[in-house]
């Protein structure tokens, strides 16, 4: 099916979101809280666009039939500004933040205040997802409507992180801290013991992630490869 | 036989109706058998400010009904009235002065009301299924099993139902949708969680007749072809879910529920949901997310959930008074049904007036009564001789409506049209003690905290107009606020992810429509003429009209009434702090509101 995407024709499979539709034919839109491979949260809502006339999130909206799509209508612009003026004063310390602010020109408007407690954190939820997706659930939102956060339960050390970090690679403004320093990671209150490839000392990741993956032998895919190698060369030289 | 009633409602029994019951069961316990009645422990019946509320009803229409009764009553009212059929004329509603009224039906709060979806309420005690059967109880289940899905569904679009729980989608459509699935199970949710401050209706019904609920669950499912249901019930719903939860059990035993239902081969079996605590959590998706035991946050749709619901399945999920509406529907006809109300809005609507009226209380009325009717003629007025200014409808959803519009005629499109919303029914009716500023400001602040924060333009909209519009009230109001205002409603409205954030500025955006003025006087003259926002305000007693009876010295808190009796008071506008103790009780109306200066004195 051919869906018409800022007057392109773009041909889509039905059920495909409108982003990746857009992204293959060289049409940007901007987003934060979506993330290849996660499930689409759609509550950032930069990724607004104009769908036969509606305003619509282009990361979890379908495609399901043909249709006329404005990335970059004086509507879209105005909304999606706005959206970046509030998330300004929800992150100001955020770099991404400011330069979509920027790009987007989203509007200066002096009555708008910074939040309690603000930082670089969106509150997308996509640090949440990743970590239920790999299996930990160690962080979870908190609280509700304007009070709501991001953190461990109780904002304690959690039992079930595993200090993999995956939260923040994931994070679209940098907001989770993770540091790497003699031989041991910090994150989400908690210190972990990282562990190192035993021959190359490549980074394998903490001593609790190799528990949870059952790795044993401490070495990195690329050594344990090469000692199989190894190992067979020696069998069939026999 | 006579029958009495004794309502025991959620505010009747706080107002001591178990005890005025207890006393009159003992004092007809030796009546002799000719004059035995008898007595029924009732739901609401609305007339909450009066209660407790006993009627004594004859075998024919005739009935006598008491208000505001103590248990010292009870003696006097056996003797005389259940005895002889003799009135006390003490206990009655007295429309004037000195007219007291035996009947309900002369009442004047309940002569224009049209009671379909309260049919019950009142009127049976809701514990035993032989009152509901003897009203007519499960005739519409028993007609819909012989119609049948695609007759269900006919009767269901000739009555124009529209849902009750705000949204006003028509019923007929939903069901039709869920009938269409090809998914099974499918679910059918009543959806009892009725979050709007101020409205009290679904909770008054699941408590008063909880076999209609339950009966409108099961023509629904008869419709989808479902065979398991959920009540979600607000939490703090204790006595609605105990009446539900008695009412399932005796549906299941009276073969009404549960396998192959009156021999049909139909089955269908139903559970109480406990709510999630949340404003957010009746919105229809956080609800279903509620119940799969996750936190209560809206979906995104599409898909609607009539297609992908609970646990991925098809699920219809209707509103508490929608379904009691649709035995009525089943046993009378959709056509019946339609005769009632407007071109778009059939059937009558349950309001919960409550505020600064005379008669506070649940009112069910044809849809297109005007607002005029509702307020002076169901409510009596404005309490204390004061002035209409403004009726608020839908709750946090819905607008203010200003006192030229009260000829506005009540349905959903003329509401939605007016920048209101019909919302469940909650209607706080306010006098010109009512500061709209802060009204906006109060719905925005409940809406800060019971929102789910998930999607920017909600949380982030909220925070920002909650700090502009506290600016506005404490004096800080800038020029370009309302500009601002309307700037983020606009986004909101478009990008917010659910309905609550895209309708949440609606009662920012009605009072500034309405009452520009005031806002005005606030942002540029630094004055709440309310004289509500205390950083503004300030009272003053007119010594014109004062007499001097000292009645605000001895009310004020903050002690701030200053002078001896006899002779004009005096407030001290330093220690004044609006808190309006002495202007609601003023027998003379002496108090005025004046501009609090910087010092914190009057100008
Ligand atoms: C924030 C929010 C709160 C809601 N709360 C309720 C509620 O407490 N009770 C209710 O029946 N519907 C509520 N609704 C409406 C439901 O989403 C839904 O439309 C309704 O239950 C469907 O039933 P109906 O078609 O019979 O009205 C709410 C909607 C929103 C957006
Ligand atoms: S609009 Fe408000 S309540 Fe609805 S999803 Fe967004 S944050 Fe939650
Ligand atoms: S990227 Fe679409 S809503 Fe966040």
């Amino acid at each position: 099916m051919v869906a018409r995407i800022d007057h392109k024709e773009c041909i889509f499979e039905p059920g495909e979101c409108i982003v990746t539709v857009a992204a293959r034919n060289g049409i940007e839109i901007p987003t934060l809280c979506h993330y290849e491979g996660l499930c689409g949260l759609g509550v950032c809502r930069v990724c607004v666009v104009e769908m036969d006339r509606k305003i619509v999130p282009a990361c979890i909206t379908k495609l399901e039939k043909p249709c006329e799509i404005l990335t970059d209508s004086e509507r879209v612009r105005e909304e999606r500004g706005m959206m970046l003026a509030l998330l300004r004063k929800r992150a100001p310390n955020s770099e991404v933040i400011a330069d979509l602010a920027e790009r987007y020109h989203a509007p200066d408007l002096p009555r708008l205040t910074v939040a309690e407690d603000a930082d670089r954190c969106i509150l997308c939820g996509l640090c949440v997802q990743a970590c239920k997706a790999l299996g930990s659930s160690a962080i979870a939102t908190v609280m509700r409507g304007t009070k709501k956060k991001i953190g461990t339960p109780y904002d304690d050390i959690s039992n079930a992180c595993i200090g993999c970090g995956s939260c923040a690679q994931v994070c679209p403004t940098g907001s989770i801290s993770v540091k790497d320093e003699n031989g041991v990671r910090k994150i989400w209150h908690k210190e972990f013991r990282l562990v190192f490839c035993k021959r190359c000392g490549a980074l394998l990741g903490t001593e609790k992630m190799l528990k949870k993956n059952r790795i044993t032998d401490a070495l990195c895919s690329d050594c344990r490869g090469y000692d199989t190698a190894e190992q067979i060369h020696q069998v069939l030289s026999k | 036989m006579k029958t009495v009633y004794v309502c025991c409602g959620t505010n009747c029994l706080a107002a001591g109706a178990k005890k005025v019951l207890s006393e009159l069961r003992q004092e007809c316990a030796g009546m002799e058998a000719e004059v035995l009645p008898r007595i029924k422990e009732t739901g609401c019946s609305g007339f909450c400010e009066y209660g407790p509320i006993v009627t004594i009803a004859d075998e024919g229409e005739n009935d006598i009904t008491y208000y505001r009764v103590k248990e010292s009553d009870a003696a006097e009212i056996a003797q005389k009235t259940i005895a002889k059929g003799e009135l006390i004329p003490r206990l009655c509603f007295h429309k004037d002065r000195n007219q007291p009224v035996a009947s309900k039906m002369e009442n004047p709060f309940y002569s224009s009301q049209k009671k379909i979806a309260l049919r019950n309420v009142g009127l049976i005690d809701p514990a035993d299924l032989q009152d509901y059967l003897a009203r007519g109880g499960y005739e519409g289940l028993k007609r819909a099993l012989e119609l049948g899905s695609e007759g269900v569904l006919e009767e269901m679009r000739l009555s124009g139902l529209r849902g009750r729980g705000g949204a006003g989608f028509p019923t007929a459509a939903k069901w039709e949708t869920g009938a269409k699935q090809k998914e099974f199970p499918k679910y059918i949710v009543c959806n009892g969680d009725e979050g709007d401050p101020g409205a009290f209706m679904d909770g008054s019904i699941m408590e008063g007749d909880p076999h209609s609920v339950i009966e409108g669950m099961l023509i629904a499912a008869i419709a989808v072809g479902s065979e398991q249901g959920f009540l979600y019930i607000r939490d703090e719903y204790v006595h609605a879910r105990r009446s539900i939860g008695k009412a399932l059990e005796e549906a299941k035993k009276a073969g009404f529920l549960g396998r192959n239902i009156l021999n049909s081969g139909f089955s269908f079996d139903a559970e109480i949901v406990r709510g999630g605590g949340a404003f957010v959590c009746g919105e229809g998706s956080a609800l279903l997310e509620s119940i799969e035991g996750k936190v209560g946050e809206p979906r995104h749709k599409p898909p609607r959930t009539s297609e992908v619901g609970l646990w991925r399945k098809p699920t219809v999920t209707n509103n508490v008074e929608t379904l009691a509406n649709v035995p009525f529907i089943l046993a009378k006809g959709g056509k019946a049904f339609a005769q009632i109300g407007t071109e778009g809005s059939k059937g009558t609507k349950v309001f919960a007036m409550v505020g600064k009226v005379k008669r506070t209380g649940l009112v069910e009325v044809p849809m297109g009564i005007t607002l005029h009717d509702l307020i002076f003629e169901i409510g009596g007025g404005i309490k204390n001789g004061r002035q209409f200014k403004a009726v608020q409808t839908g709750g946090p959803s819905g607008g203010c409506i200003p006192q030229s519009m009260l000829d506005l005629q009540v349905d959903f499109d003329n509401l939605t049209k007016f920048g209101a919303m019909m919302g469940s029914g909650g209607m706080i009716v306010m006098d010109d003690t009512s500061c709209m500023v802060e009204v906006a400001r109060y719905y925005v602040d409940f809406l800060c905290e019971e929102s789910c924060g998930k999607c920017t333009p909600c949380r982030e909209g909220l925070r920002q107009m909650r700090h502009i519009l506290t600016e506005i009230c404490e004096g800080r109001g800038q020029d370009g606020d309302l500009e601002t205002l309307e700037r983020i409603a606009r986004t909101m409205k478009d990008t917010a992810l659910c309905a609550l954030g895209r309708t949440a500025a609606n009662p920012v955006l009605s009072t500034i429509r309405y009452f520009r003025e005031e806002y005005n006087a606030h942002i540029h003259d630094k004055f709440c003429p309310a004289g509500v926002c205390s950083k503004l305000s300030v009272f003053k007693i007119d010594p014109e009209t004062c007499v001097g009876c000292g009645l605000c010295s001895t009310l004020c808190p903050a002690k701030a009434v200053i002078g001896e009796a006899k002779h004009p008071y005096r407030i001290d506008p330093q220690r004044c702090t609006t808190c309006g103790s002495c202007r609601n009780k003023c027998p003379k109306k002496a108090i005025i509101t004046e501009r609090r200066g910087e010092n914190g004195s009057k100008d």
